[in-house]
């Protein structure tokens, strides 16, 4: 009788080990199989971030480059008026018309004109103008004359010669 | 991370400019002037800047002309911050400063 008590204590206590083996076993794999699809999210995330960083760094990179490209056009566009105080600051105009009215018209419209012309071509219009008539006229005049090269003005008349007036 | 994708606007129509003449007028030429303006537009009636009002005007439409450069340039420059360097090439502009 003691014999089967103690069969039955042992049979007890070996299917406690086994089912203590089997819970074990079971959580621990399901532990791995959590851990393993952490891990696989941890790697896409990374990834993302890897990637992410990438792009700001490239981005940031550009964006550096594009300022210092800017500031130098933002220079740039100061040119045109500095050059004209420049002129202007050089120049007295009064004196130059009591000198030869004539030369000095010709030398503003001739500026004015590559002036207007610059305006359309620096907003996308491709168009060519010709000077009016009666400004080709008067730097015919002036060219008889000898006398278009007084100021800094003149100069800046010569770059239009191919273009065509819009109106008028 | 996603890119912001803003989509590039056209440019406003371009700049369609008439051609204006100024006059220099002294003592020595007026007389001419009147003649020929009489002749040029049958009334003499016209608009007088002095040289220091002339300066201003030109100082003035020297000062939009920086302004509209450096816009221009300001709208280039987010265009190109948008755009991806491959798009780029086919992104129309209708011209840049080029002072």
């Amino acid at each position: 009788m003691i014999k089967v008590y103690f069969f039955l204590l042992l049979a007890g206590i070996l299917a406690g080990v086994g089912y203590a083996a089997k819970y074990y076993y079971d959580t621990t794999q399901a532990t791995i199989a959590t851990l393993r699809e952490n891990n696989a999210q941890l790697e896409v995330a990374v990834d993302i971030a890897n990637e992410s960083l990438e792009l700001v760094q490239s981005e940031n990179k550009k964006f550096a480059e594009l300022n210092n490209e800017l500031q130098g056009k933002l220079q740039k566009a100061e040119a045109y008026g500095d050059e004209l105080r420049g002129k202007f600051a050089n120049l007295n105009l009064v004196l130059e018309a009591l000198k030869d009215a004539q030369s000095l018209e010709g030398r503003m419209n001739g500026a004015t004109a590559k002036l207007w012309r610059e305006f359309m071509a620096d907003t996308g219009n491709t168009n060519t103008y010709d000077k009016p008539q009666w400004l080709l006229d008067m730097e015919a005049a002036r060219g008889k004359n000898g006398s278009s090269n007084e100021s800094g003005e003149t100069s800046s008349t010569s770059s239009v010669e191919t273009e065509t007036t819009p109106v008028n | 991370m996603e890119k912001l994708q803003v989509p590039v606007v056209s440019r406003p129509k371009p700049l369609q400019l008439i051609d204006t003449r100024v006059r220099v007028v002294t003592k020595d030429n007026l007389e001419e002037f009147l003649i020929e303006f009489e002749q040029q537009y049958g009334d003499v009636a016209f608009t007088v800047l002095s040289m220091k009002d002339y300066e201003n005007l030109a100082l003035n439409i020297a000062e939009l002309k920086r302004f509209i450069g450096q816009q221009d340039e300001i709208i280039v420059y987010y265009e190109e911050a948008l755009t991806d360097e491959s798009n780029l090439k086919d992104t129309p502009t209708n011209g840049t400063i080029n002072n």
